[in-house]
């Protein structure tokens, strides 16, 4: 039976009508054309009376076929689809006809406007006369979330999603959880102890039942698709089990090594082989560093099982479990894999730590030139000297300390070229935090702007000069040299336009905050975009701003772009409410737009010739291969099959095909054929 | 030479190492050859090996009749052996489900067929025994191995045009070329897809249009110039002309040649996020 097919033409107010005859394209519409039974224009289809004319006629005229003609589908196809649905009909029976970007915005005069759209009217009559029903697809979700990196950001939607009642797995891949934000001494624009507040977190994240926490693990794969995540997780051998240990330090106080550089203490501080990175680290257990412990050191030399070394055991033989050891050399890798419904990224970053590419301001140089990170750790009470700002060439408490803006941070040249957006504020904050611990001494910043966009931050940063004293300095530093054992910064102040040449003690280089060393090959990992600094990268910057390029992946804090604290809980609360919606229900629907491989009866069983260029066209990973097999077990063909969880309906394998056995719903090759005839042979 | 192929044959059959063996016989006259598929060690002597062996035998794979026959040894020359390579690359065939006899080559055809006159493989690349005295295979450089365009590429573009529809006009649809192709293995070609009918299956001028120019396509980025489909046309549309202009608009463009290394990657289904694209700007 053929379709009674409805034609609705949309003015869009003048955007169409200025340059396309709204009237005669409808009228066209009908003529020649028995299978139109209706057509009308409109002002604006989208509008609420426009979409119920379009229901109120369907089920008037009894339509079940439509085309709309006005904007392009990707504005208004949803908008129009679900007011069919609403007026009884399947909404795959619905067309847009795009006349606005593709006809009246492209073409200054009229004739040839209307003309072209006539065409592309009649075009998509004649795909709606060949529209079959298509079905959601519905594909079941496992409700459980997977959060990645264990910073403020892994945390909070962590929590936010386990207080939602689903379970959460994170895995963290340093020893404890707590991030760049267990670093911080004191937090801007409130001078809050960064670990006051984030402690209580990390405790209420390790305390909460419905949260498992592999710490020392990273993820080895991601497979699957939304609601249906297969997720690797690497556990990297501790040397410690985890249920044993009961964390009473007795291992690290007898450690021989203590002369390791403390990755929490950005270098600063010592720490043991076994070790655990800061006081407050959660799990509070020890990991043991293979590569600087005696033992595994000395099985390596004589290529032995680590077990076998007889050099030091000293971190056994103290450890107070029995009868088995909380101590384990032996341990290794294990893989454990996961069923995930969404996944929430927060790999956070990292500080811009080779300052030695700034060998003008005495990077990799001078032991006084630091980074913002290293001085944080030095105002923290619990970094290497215990809160006392001390110079880490010779403990000297610094009178005249000397900090650098945009140190890495809008430099295209050597650096990036965004800025990091959080050293104004920790640089007034650094200048404060000084002025607080050493009363006499004096700071001086030089900066190129002062930038504190944010709820009481243009009154820190005024509060650092005007009232902590310290002098803010307009202009770039060329030249940090040693004199004695003082530092001399040779600067420029534009707004005097003179030389300024001060006499320091130390020099603190507010570094840009970058992406992960690892960030393009884990952002491979998850199929998931990144930009040209390797942030990973948002579908859309203002409305989609958590969002990944991959369905059911979004993204929290820093690795999506540099953030402040502030703002990273914010984002991280939006992933968590998007995974939210995720798990919030049974099973998700699926547009149906999507492909498959033909199958036939015997002894054809598919025309696929299974030579897999589909396969390596496709960029979601989303088509198999299938063994279609006799009754005897054996394998007749190998053909390839598409995974209707993982396909996005782009048509790439489609067009691929040379024999023509994959196929689009919704974009057949009887609905493209009658398009393309339509246009030819009238 | 041939009693050294015999030989082999014999002994491939004998040990049950292959089930057949698909080799050159002589034909009804001196200056033919014809396929043999040769199932006993005792009809080891119907092989032959002379300048007439143009044929491509691995066209044989693709056909259900000598499927049936089992695990076969192929004899081919370094142009017919790229075709394997092709095979395996798009999971045509297993290695081990397929036994080459390599022979070396100095060129077929009398006169020299036009796909000797650059040859770069005169013995095989890939194969499991090599009959006759190796060769180094030379490089020949890019405008000699498609010199045979010269003439073509000098025509402007109307008369190219010209010339196609000429030389379609002449069409049968008589599908020999795709029925010899080693390469057309669909068990469905597209020509027969008839809902919807995507080419019209008469040799009208459209649908002749559109079968050679789907054919060529197919095979861009993939044809290894063995000339057959040339060979076998009764009207003699000079169908080679097409595939080797794509095959150097895609070494052009890809820096790629199907059938030299098994490890390439195929040109028309591999995506690079470094590919600087210049060949659309």
């Amino acid at each position: 039976m053929s379709k009674k097919i409805g034609v609705f033409v949309c003015h869009c107010g003048t955007n169409i009508s200025a340059t396309v005859d709204v009237e005669k394209v409808a009228e066209e519409a009908k003529k020649n054309n028995p299978g139109v039974s209706y057509t009308t224009t409109y002002k604006y289809m989208c509008s609420d009376p426009g979409q119920k004319l379009l229901r109120d006629k369907i089920k008037e005229e009894g339509l079940d076929g439509v085309v709309v003609a006005a904007c392009s589908p990707k504005m208004h196809e949803h908008t129009f689809r679900n007011a069919s649905k609403k007026a009884g009909m399947n909404p795959y029976h619905v067309e847009i006809s795009n006349l606005r970007e593709q006809c009246s915005w492209v073409h200054p005069d009229k004739p040839t406007g209307t003309e072209k759209s006539v065409d592309l009217v009649r075009m998509m009559t004649e795909k709606t006369r060949k529209d079959k029903s298509l079905n959601p697809i519905k594909v079941p979700v496992t409700k459980r979330a997977l959060v990645i990196g264990g910073g403020i950001a892994g945390i909070q939607a962590a929590l936010d999603i386990a207080d939602a009642g689903h379970e959460v797995i994170m895995v963290e891949r340093e020893a404890s959880i707590g991030g760049h934000m267990a670093q911080l001494s004191e937090t801007f624009p409130t001078l809050d102890c960064s670990q006051c507040i984030m402690t209580p977190k990390m405790v209420e994240l390790a305390q909460n039942e419905n949260i498992t926490l592999y710490t020392w693990s990273e993820i080895e794969a991601v497979d699957g698709y939304l609601g249906n995540f297969d997720v690797k997780i690497r556990k990297k051998a501790r040397s410690v089990d985890l249920d044993l240990c009961t964390g009473c330090s007795s291992c690290w106080q007898v450690c021989p090594s203590k002369k390791i550089k403390s990755e929490f203490d950005m270098g600063l501080g010592k720490r043991t082989a076994i070790y655990i990175p800061f006081p407050q680290a959660i799990p509070s257990k020890p990991v043991l560093d293979r590569e600087h412990c005696l033992l595994f050191k000395d099985a390596r030399k004589k290529n032995i099982p680590p077990n076998d070394s007889k050099v030091c055991r000293k971190c056994l033989d103290i450890c107070p479990i029995a009868p088995v050891k909380a101590i384990d050399y032996t341990q290794e890798d294990e893989i454990i894999t996961e069923k995930i419904g969404a996944i929430v990224v927060a790999t956070g970053y990292k500080e811009l730590d080779d300052i030695s590419m700034y060998g003008e301001y005495g990077g990799g140089k001078y032991k006084d030139v630091i980074t913002g990170l290293q001085f944080e750790r030095l105002a923290s009470a619990s970094g290497p000297s215990e809160g006392e700002i001390q110079r880490p060439s010779d403990g000297k408490v610094p009178e005249i300390i000397v900090f650098i803006q945009c140190v890495g941070s809008r430099d295209p040249a050597k650096g990036c070229s965004y800025c990091s957006k959080t050293c104004c504020m920790y640089t007034a904050k650094h200048t404060m935090l000084y002025k607080h611990k050493v009363h006499h001494g004096h700071a001086y910043v030089f900066y190129i702007d002062i930038r504190c966009p944010g709820k009481g931050y243009e009154e820190f940063s005024l509060r650092a000069i005007e009232e902590e004293g310290a002098t803010y300095l307009r202009g770039r530093v060329s030249r940090v040299y040693k004199k004695g054992d003082k530092l001399v910064v040779l600067g420029a102040d534009t707004l005097t336009g003179s030389v300024v040449e001060i006499e320091a003690d130390m020099v603190v280089l507010a570094s840009a905050m970058k992406a992960q060393d690892d960030a393009e090959k884990f952002a491979q990992k998850l199929s998931i975009q990144y930009d040209k600094d390797k942030f990973f990268s948002e579908i859309h910057p203002k409305l989609k701003p958590v969002e990944s390029s991959s369905a059911g992946i979004f993204l929290a804090g820093t690795c999506q772009g540099p953030k402040d604290i502030p703002e990273t809980v914010a984002q991280a609360g939006a992933a968590a409410s998007k995974v939210l919606a995720l798990l919030s229900a049974d099973e998700l629907e699926r547009e149906p737009v999507v492909a498959k491989v033909d199958r036939l009866p015997a002894p054809i069983f598919s025309t696929c010739i299974g030579c897999f260029y589909c396969q390596r066209v496709c960029p979601y990973g989303a088509i198999e291969s299938e063994d279609i097999k006799a009754r005897d077990g054996s394998t007749i063909k190998t053909v390839a099959r598409v995974n209707e969880g993982l396909c996005q309906g782009c048509g790439l394998c489609a067009a691929t095909c040379r024999s023509k056995s994959v196929e689009l719903a919704g974009f057949n090759d009887e609905q493209v054929y009658a398009e393309i005839n339509s246009v030819e042979f009238n | 030479m041939i009693e050294e192929l015999r030989k082999k044959a014999e002994e491939l059959l004998k040990n049950g190492t292959v089930k057949v063996v698909f080799g050159y016989g002589e034909g009804s006259v001196p200056e033919r050859t014809r396929p043999v598929f040769i199932t006993k060690p005792e009809d080891v002597n119907k092989l032959t090996w002379n300048k007439y062996c143009v044929y491509n035998l691995t066209t044989y794979l693709k056909r259900q009749e000598t499927r049936k026959l089992g695990k076969p040894a192929l004899i081919l020359k370094g142009c017919d052996a790229r075709t394997i390579i092709v095979l395996l690359k798009e999971c045509q065939i297993k290695r081990e489900d397929v036994y080459i006899i390599g022979v070396t080559c100095d060129g077929v055809g009398d006169p020299l067929a036009e796909k000797c006159k650059a040859c770069d493989v005169h013995t095989p690349l890939i194969y499991d025994d090599l009959v006759g005295e190796k060769r180094e295979n030379k490089e020949v450089p890019f405008e000699e191995r498609y010199a045979e365009l010269d003439e073509y590429e000098k025509l402007e573009e109307k008369d190219k045009w010209e010339f196609w529809q000429k030389q379609f006009e002449k069409c049968i649809k008589c599908y020999a070329c795709s029925n010899i192709c080693p390469l057309c293995f669909c068990d469905r070609c597209i020509v027969e897809k008839n809902q919807p009918q995507w080419i019209d299956p008469s040799a009208h001028p459209r649908g002749n249009l559109s079968w050679n120019v789907t054919r060529a396509y197919h095979l861009a980025g993939r044809c290894i110039n063995c000339e057959e489909c040339q060979r076998v046309c009764p009207v003699d549309i000079p169908l080679n002309l097409l595939n080797k202009k794509l095959a150097k608009e895609a070494e052009k463009s890809f820096d790629y040649r199907p059938g030299y290394n098994i490890d390439d990657e195929l040109a028309m289904s591999t995506y690079k996020e470094d590919d600087d694209e210049d060949f659309f700007k």
